[in-house]
């Protein structure tokens, strides 16, 4: 209990008072670094000794399961039995890792820890057992991880597998301190863009609350605009109430000018003269066989774990225990926060319980800091469900023209327009000011990911506009390329069903990528591409099937089956893919990764809508923002192009067909296109 | 009050009665298995079972369980040797980010023990009510045909 003006309690506990008002916080966003890995900073994250080796995990697990993978890399380099290598998670002790986002983990890591592992190999067998090693890296081919071969190729039990099944600790809400609080920093339920601070509260109420310790004024930076009023508390449970029992009234600047938020998209999109090209042909003037609208709304990402941190001061030092994404960043923005040089400051990774590319930014971490050193005790906050929902970014909506025309069976204009808003230029990282140079100079590469169709398409143009929302948007699983793919995916069906053409066979036509058409050929055979769709007694029923690129690199292709009943409610029956990331370490959660993905794409179909009035998100459960079912998800088939390419991505590269194939299966069923997505029952009435 | 927790008596202090269940077995006994995930009972992340029924441990009050049996996910393995749902749980690699995989055992665990052999039909109503973002349902559907066979 050391901080400013927080006040000694009378009897029966602690304290009551708080900062000395807000905090003055920089203006200028700390900017992530994002080292790419070499063999040689690969050299620290193997240790031997004693006969056991300790691999320091350099990326986030977050369920891809990568510290399974890379233990099969490290352990077929050392030939070390599987038994002998401990899997730990990093902490920002060690040198700085790039984030974990991309689908980089295997494709940017395997590599360079093999090197090492193989300089290891090498110093153990020389008979070095001591001192550091050294590492000159060698080509690919002498790699033992990059052959199909002992643990290269095989799904061993799943790293951290026991722990989960047997409720072990792993996340940063499981990490408990003595002494610890539990704390929540309350802000206004409004835009996060437009600037609102408490202004009154009832705190003599709050104090009455059982297991009240504080408040706190200065409770760290604000999530956007939005400064909060910070509460402790002795047990969690007290939080709620202590919240509901200070009707806090809030200061609120306001309205926000784009509060309409589809209007405003809408509008843009309207306007034309699209400022960022992905394409740069010039289709002719004339009329258009397809010409196609699709709308696709803001989205969670929905992870079932809320954010969470815990935090304890040592003195002039920070730990922090956090499910992040991007532990180092975390770390730079709280020495930047708090005035404290980076060594000061450890930020361990936790497993993640879901990040999908919401867990990348300093919020839950700064909260849980900032009330720590406040209590002058550890405190855990974890978000509650609203506030992951309120506060948290999330997948930008978009509204999509796309426009066709035919010649001799073939698309020979092609003109896609799209308004977002930013991905990885992401408003929840970047202050306005600074996001207006980068839509001046660069656009924003995560909204223009997949737009460029991978077709033959004659005079084709594609261009995009980003605009600054009300609401938070940034990275969601595939970001661009999920949506840009639903949209190039319907268009491409529209195309061949104008043309009278079989939709496998006319995307066929538009292909030169080998690797895309083999897929696509793949998923034909495995699916039975030309039989009758699943059927279901009294029902619409059809067949889709759609595929796509992710980052230049990975290739999939879906086929999907739907069922639609009379008052047009749809159900995904069957599912199949075919997804090529070149060389596979483990395949096993290869295939899971490809079905995470396709429960997504029936998300991104059926269900997947973050509400918002008055631009501001109004969702508070999964019951106002649901996300997909168990009864809901069709028996899945996976097939897996194995190849000696180099790996690429598998974790979000089929959501760029998934989506596309139920869309076209809901048309082939219905013979109606949707276009408003997540499609609504009424749109499907028979 | 007291109540009896993977068969062994615990104390529930007074100034914890009020409190969900959820946190008192996380934040003051320490069992970690249990996630918070929403707070109302949509995600089922913090299922446990109460006198053999799969219950939603954020919506139960923790003085209500005096007298009451309480089974969680650490008292499932008998030490090394896993629960036969445990067990198909790794055998088929059902986890990806595994935060809501504890809540899926303990209402697979529930559902086995009041229906041996279920249905799919019966697996998907009995486990609807689980939340997984990262999409592993058709593995839970498997596990639990796995665990039926193992039972």
């Amino acid at each position: 209990m050391r901080r400013r003006t927080f006040l000694a309690a009378t009897a029966g506990g602690l304290v009551a008072l708080i900062g000395a008002g807000a905090g003055i916080w920089s203006q200028v966003p700390v900017i992530p670094k994002r080292p790419e890995p070499d063999a040689e900073t690969a050299l620290g994250w193997i240790v031997h000794r004693d006969g056991r080796f300790t691999l320091t995990l350099p990326r986030a697990e977050m369920g891809q399961n990568i510290a399974t993978a890379l233990k099969q890399v490290a352990c077929a380099e050392l030939g070390a039995d599987w038994d002998t290598v401990n899997v730990e998670m990093h902490s920002t002790s060690m040198p700085r890792v790039k984030a974990t986002v991309g689908s980089e983990s295997i494709k940017l890591f395997a590599e360079p820890l093999a090197q090492a592992c193989a300089a290891m190999r090498d110093a153990l067998v020389s008979g070095q057992a001591t001192g550091r090693v050294a590492v000159t890296p060698r080509p690919v081919a002498e790699l033992r991880a990059f052959r199909a071969g002992g643990l290269i190729g095989v799904s061993p039990e799943i790293a951290q597998g026991r722990e989960i099944v047997t409720g072990a600790p792993l996340y940063a809400a499981d990490v408990r301190l003595p002494g610890m609080r539990f704390g929540r920093v309350l802000r206004a339920p409004a835009s996060v863009e437009l600037a609102s601070r408490p202004l009154h509260w009832n705190a003599t109420a709050a104090r009455a609350v059982p297991g009240f310790v504080a408040l706190v004024e200065d409770c760290g930076p604000p999530i956007g605009k939005a400064q909060g009023l910070g509460i402790l508390a002795t047990r969690p449970g007290a939080l709620d109430a202590i919240a509901e029992a200070l009707q806090v009234e809030w200061d609120l600047a306001g309205p926000h000018p784009r509060s309409d938020i589809a209007g405003a998209l809408d509008a843009r999109l309207s306007e034309g003269a699209l400022p960022h090209t992905v394409l740069d042909g010039t289709p002719a003037d004339g009329p258009w066989d397809v010409d196609l609208r699709l709308d696709i709304p803001l989205a969670a990402h929905g992870p079932i774990e809320p954010r969470a941190a815990v935090a304890e001061w040592r003195e002039r030092e920070l730990a922090v225990w956090a499910g992040t994404q991007d532990a180092f960043y975390i770390r730079d923005v709280l020495a930047d926060t708090f005035g404290l040089p980076t060594y000061a400051v450890t930020v361990q990774s936790c497993r993640i319980g879901g990040g999908f590319g919401g867990k990348t930014l300093c919020t839950v971490e700064a909260e849980a800091a900032a009330l720590a050193r406040a209590a002058g005790a550890p405190v855990k906050i974890q978000w509650t469900r609203g506030q992951e929902f309120a506060l948290g970014f999330h997948r930008p909506p978009s509204s999509h023209r796309i426009r066709a025309r035919l010649g001799g069976g073939r698309v020979t204009d092609w003109d896609h327009a799209q308004v977002s808003s930013h991905i990885l230029f992401t408003s929840a990282g970047l202050p306005a000011w600074m996001q207006m140079g980068t839509d001046l100079f660069a656009g924003d590469p995560g909204v223009a990911r997949g737009m460029a169709a991978p077709y033959i398409l004659g005079r084709a143009r594609a261009a995009y506009n980003a605009i600054r929302l009300p609401v938070h948007t940034g990275p969601w699983r595939g970001l661009g390329a999920g949506s840009n793919g639903l949209a190039v995916e319907s268009a491409i069906d529209e195309a061949a069903l104008a043309a009278g053409a079989d939709p496998l066979a006319f995307r066929l036509a538009h292909i030169e990528d080998q690797l895309l058409a083999a897929v696509l050929v793949r998923v034909g055979e495995v699916a039975s591409w030309g039989d009758a769709p699943t059927m279901v007694a009294g029902q619409r029923t059809g067949r889709g099937i759609a595929c796509g690129i992710y980052k230049e690199t990975s290739y999939a292709a879906a086929v999907a089956d739907v069922a639609v009943d009379a008052q047009g409610h749809a159900k995904v029956t069957r599912l199949w893919c075919v997804h090529d990331c070149g060389l596979v370490i483990n395949p096993d959660q290869v295939r899971a990764q490809c079905e995470g993905n396709l429960v997504w794409s029936l998300g991104m179909v059926l269900t997947d809508d973050l509400p918002s009035e008055d631009g501001h998100v109004v969702a508070e459960t999964f019951a106002d923002a649901p996300i997909p079912r168990l009864s809901e998800v069709p028996p899945i088939t996976v097939d897996l192009i194995f190849s000696n390419r180099p790996p690429s991505g598998a974790g979000e590269t089929a959501i760029v067909a998934g989506p596309g194939a139920i869309a076209n299966a809901i048309r082939s069923a219905t013979g109606h296109r949707p276009q408003r997505f997540p499609v609504r029952a009424g749109d499907l009435a028979a | 009050m007291s109540f009896s927790l993977n068969g062994e008596s615990r104390d529930i202090p007074s100034d914890w009665a009020d409190e969900p269940l959820l946190f008192l077995l996380r934040d003051h006994i320490g069992l970690t298995g249990a996630k918070f995930g929403c707070g109302v009972g949509i995600c089922g992340a913090c299922t446990i079972i109460v006198d053999g029924v799969a219950t939603r441990a954020c919506l139960t009050r923790a003085g209500d369980m005096d007298g009451r049996s309480v089974r969680t996910i650490e008292g499932l393995a008998d030490g090394d040797v896993m629960h036969p749902v445990q067990q198909a749980w790794l055998d088929i690699a059902v986890p990806q980010c595994g935060y809501c995989q504890t809540g899926q055992i303990m209402s697979a665990v529930a559902l086995l023990e009041q229906m041996p052999d279920p249905t799919p039909e019966d697996i998907d109503a009995a486990m609807d009510g689980n939340l997984c973002r990262c999409g592993t349902y058709p593995r839970i559907r498997a596990a639990i045909a796995r665990a039926a066979e193992d039972l």
